[in-house]
């Protein structure tokens, strides 16, 4: 094991492109198979910090659901981070995301969240306005991605490294 | 416990007397008129609560030192044990029920080695069944381990599995159990790199995975095993360990697991407060205990140490019996085996002296069949026979020739034999390629083979002393006239009239004689032969006395021939005969053409 290990755990309804953003950041080890039968897949990735150590996130990309059940609370134990990820195309698919948080703060009290919106490519097609953005961003750190051109991505992951201890 | 409230109006106190009576010290000296004792028991309970609530207090630090002393002083009257005993088992039941895993981290230390020897125990009885099993084996394999089993005086079965159990530790991962996340990674020299922190969380999903479709919380993924490779995962209160293996691993590499993640737990625990698991994986000598040469050196080691598998002395005799009757085959096998080849070496050496044919190769399954190949000239004499004489018991034998030409003495002789077909009294011999006819033969053969034996072939010269026959008749009717002359020159003398002299009858045998051979020169000489007894007389008495004398003189002679023998005889008078005059008779002959 080289450096810190952190588990983040990445939730988010179905379809907003978790897998994607996992795809784009990292090279998958496991297949995606295993999304659709044990309902998770998990990769690792080291990420630099800067004037920091790096760190080894460990990915865990769990299926897309809009509430927890037992088997996806079990895959969140004892994670660090929490990537939230919603479609901005979809105004539900951040309710949903929200909903996730809320459900799994009893599991994660101190588990630092970043939120995703991805798809930001097909911006003009958002149904997520900006004033709601902006206020997200007044409770937790909001990164606008596209899994399909990369933007975004690397500093939505950058930001949950930063702020992981060490 | 119950306090009275304190604000309660009757909990007022009453000390002071009333300097005037107004309503309520009315009711006051009223109460205390009918009430009076009463209240001050009240006081007086009140007080003993306030003590017994102060001592109470205290009991928590009172109760160990009294429960203490209330053990020693039991002695053999364990009232404060039969009194707690039931207690204890109900606090032990309410805490296995409603905090268990607790209980379990707590007792996990102890389970273990529990289990362990529990397991040993189990193994141990299976390795002797498996002993009695296998100990009938009389495999050549059987044979060697058990003769290694009994040199190294080790059970047999011990023997079989340290065979039998062949096995590799590939990866060895040390994960936090409750995220997942990998604490140390360990791989055997030469594998390629993988993403270890990718697997060790699949491998934690995994395990939840299942835990949660077959619905237990006190389950979780134990092994997995594909093919040869084979995951062993043991599950600690903090940490699992995850062992990727190759083959059929040990149950000890089993135990050897799960030992090595108590003392990981045991150093975790005696680990500082404040110290992270990675502080932990840092640790080198965790890092020795899940290293997968270590774990192998060690199980390899805790395999040749079990107390089940103590150094016995096995009986030497079984195997003495079986390794002299084992002898005893090879022996025989090795004789039947000499014999076999010392018979086609025999045969090999007698067909190479035979004359006509050349040796290829032999083809043999020794005492099953047996086939010769080779050359062979179609003059050459059979060599069945031969191969038939040959000591190679039951099997079958056959030969597979293809013809050609010797030139072979002996063969060019016979094929001269066949070619020329020589008279009786023609001697052919053959020697360095040179044919010598010698003898006597008709002028025609003589003539015919003299231009045929050069174009035979393996005959480079002839050479030739053939000679005209004698004709036997010839030599036949020679020999017979000769014997004739003899016969004529023997006569049987008279005295007078047919009386003989003395010694006639020798005279008349010497004729018998010589006219028993005459039969064979006749035949030979091919002529028939005509006896005539003729008798002679002198010039004394008249012609007709004369003519009787000479006719009793033949027959006296005929029928003293005819007496030994020879009969056809006929008689004749001398008349015809110039003969001289002589008182005799005699046998004339006379020869004719044969029928």
């Amino acid at each position: 094991m080289s450096g810190s290990a952190f588990k983040v755990c990445m939730l988010g309804d179905f379809g907003v492109g978790k897998t994607s953003l996992v795809a784009r950041f990292v090279r998958s080890t496991f297949s995606d198979k295993y999304l659709t039968t044990i309902g998770v897949k998990v990769d690792s990735k080291e990420v630099l910090r800067a004037g920091r150590e790096p760190v080894k996130l460990v990915l865990w990309d769990i299926a897309g659901r809009n509430a927890l059940d037992t088997v996806g609370a079990n895959y969140l134990r004892g994670a660090h981070a929490l990537l939230l990820v919603a479609d901005g195309t979809r105004e539900a698919s951040l309710a949903t995301a929200l909903d996730l948080l809320m459900q799994s703060r009893s599991l994660l009290p101190s588990a630092q969240v970043v939120l995703a919106i991805n798809k930001q490519d097909l911006v003009e097609r958002w149904e997520v306005g900006p004033a709601t953005v902006r206020q997200l961003r007044q409770s937790l750190p909001v990164f606008e991605t596209s899994a399909a051109s990369g933007a975004g991505v690397a500093d939505a992951f950058a930001a949950i490294a930063a702020g992981l201890a060490p | 416990m119950a306090t009275l409230p304190a604000g309660d109006e009757h909990a007022k106190p009453t000390g002071a007397a009333p300097a005037a009576a107004e309503p309520g010290d009315e009711l006051e000296r009223l109460r205390e008129l009918l009430l009076g004792d009463e209240r001050r028991e009240l006081v007086a309970a009140r007080a003993r609560i306030a003590e017994l609530e102060r001592m109470q207090g205290k009991l928590s630090q009172r109760l160990p030192d009294a429960a203490i002393a209330a053990l020693r002083e039991q002695g053999d009257h364990p009232r404060v044990s039969a009194a707690l005993a039931a207690p204890v088992a109900q606090a032990l039941g309410a805490a296995v029920h409603n905090n268990r895993q607790s209980i379990i981290d707590a007792l996990f230390p102890v389970i273990g080695p529990m289990i362990r020897r529990a397991v040993a125990e189990a193994l141990r009885g299976l390795v002797d069944n498996l002993n009695g099993a296998i100990e009938s084996s009389l495999s050549l394999r059987g044979l060697k381990w058990r003769l290694e089993a009994w040199r190294g005086g080790v059970p047999y079965a011990q023997v079989v599995l340290r065979h039998r159990l062949a096995y590799g530790i590939d990866h060895v991962f040390l994960i936090e159990r409750a995220s997942g996340l990998l604490l140390h990674h360990a791989a055997a020299a030469g594998l390629p790199a993988l993403d270890a922190d990718a697997i060790a969380g699949m491998l934690t999903a995994l395990g939840d995975f299942v835990g949660d479709s077959v619905g237990s919380d006190d389950h979780a993924l134990d092994a997995a095993q594909v093919g040869e490779s084979l995951v062993w995962v043991e599950h600690g209160p903090l940490l699992n360990l995850a062992c990727f293996m190759r083959g059929v691993p040990p149950a000890g590499l089993r135990s050897l697991l799960k030992q090595r993640l108590e003392d990981i737990h045991a150093r975790l625990a005696a680990m500082p407060d404040g110290s992270m698991l990675a502080d932990l994986a840092a640790d080198p000598e965790v890092q020795e205990r899940v290293d997968p040469a270590s774990l192998l050196r060690e199980a390899q080691i805790a395999l040749a140490a079990d107390p089940a598998a103590a150094p016995k002395r096995s009986s030497p005799w079984p195997l003495l019996f079986i390794a002299l009757l084992v002898l005893g085959v090879l022996g025989w096998q090795g004789v039947q085996r000499w014999r076999w080849q010392q018979g086609i070496d025999d045969l090999r050496v007698s067909l190479a002296a035979q004359p006509g044919f050349v040796l290829g190769k032999i083809d043999a399954r020794p005492w099953r069949s047996l086939v010769v190949h080779g050359l062979l000239d179609p003059d050459a004499p059979s060599l069945k026979a031969l191969l038939d004489r040959a000591e190679l018991g039951a099997a079958t034998r056959r030969f597979e020739t293809t013809g050609y030409v010797s030139t072979d003495d002996r063969i060019v002789e016979l094929r001269a034999r066949r070619l020329l077909q020589p008279p009786s009294d023609v001697t052919l011999t053959m020697h360095e390629g040179v044919l010598t006819l010698a003898g006597e033969a008709p002028a025609d053969w003589s003539a015919a083979a003299l231009a045929r034996a050069p174009l035979i072939a393996g005959v480079r010269a002839v050479n030739s002393s053939l000679g005209a026959p004698i004709d036997p008749q010839i030599v036949a009717r020679a020999a017979l006239k000769q014997a004739i002359a003899e016969l004529d020159a023997l006569r049987v003398d008279f005295v007078r009239e047919d009386e003989p002299v003395a010694g006639s009858d020798t005279v008349v045998d010497a004729m018998a004689a010589k006219l028993r051979g005459l039969d064979a020169l006749a035949h030979d000489a091919g002529v028939t032969l005509h006896l005539q007894a003729v008798g002679t007389s002198d010039e004394t008495g008249g012609d007709g006395t004369n003519e009787r004398v000479r006719g009793l003189r033949a027959r006296w002679l005929a029928l003293a021939l005819a007496a030994r023998g020879i009969g056809d005889v006929g008689e004749a008078d001398a008349a015809a005969n110039p003969e001289p005059s002589r008182r005799s008779a005699s046998v004339q002959i006379a020869t004719g053409p044969s029928p």
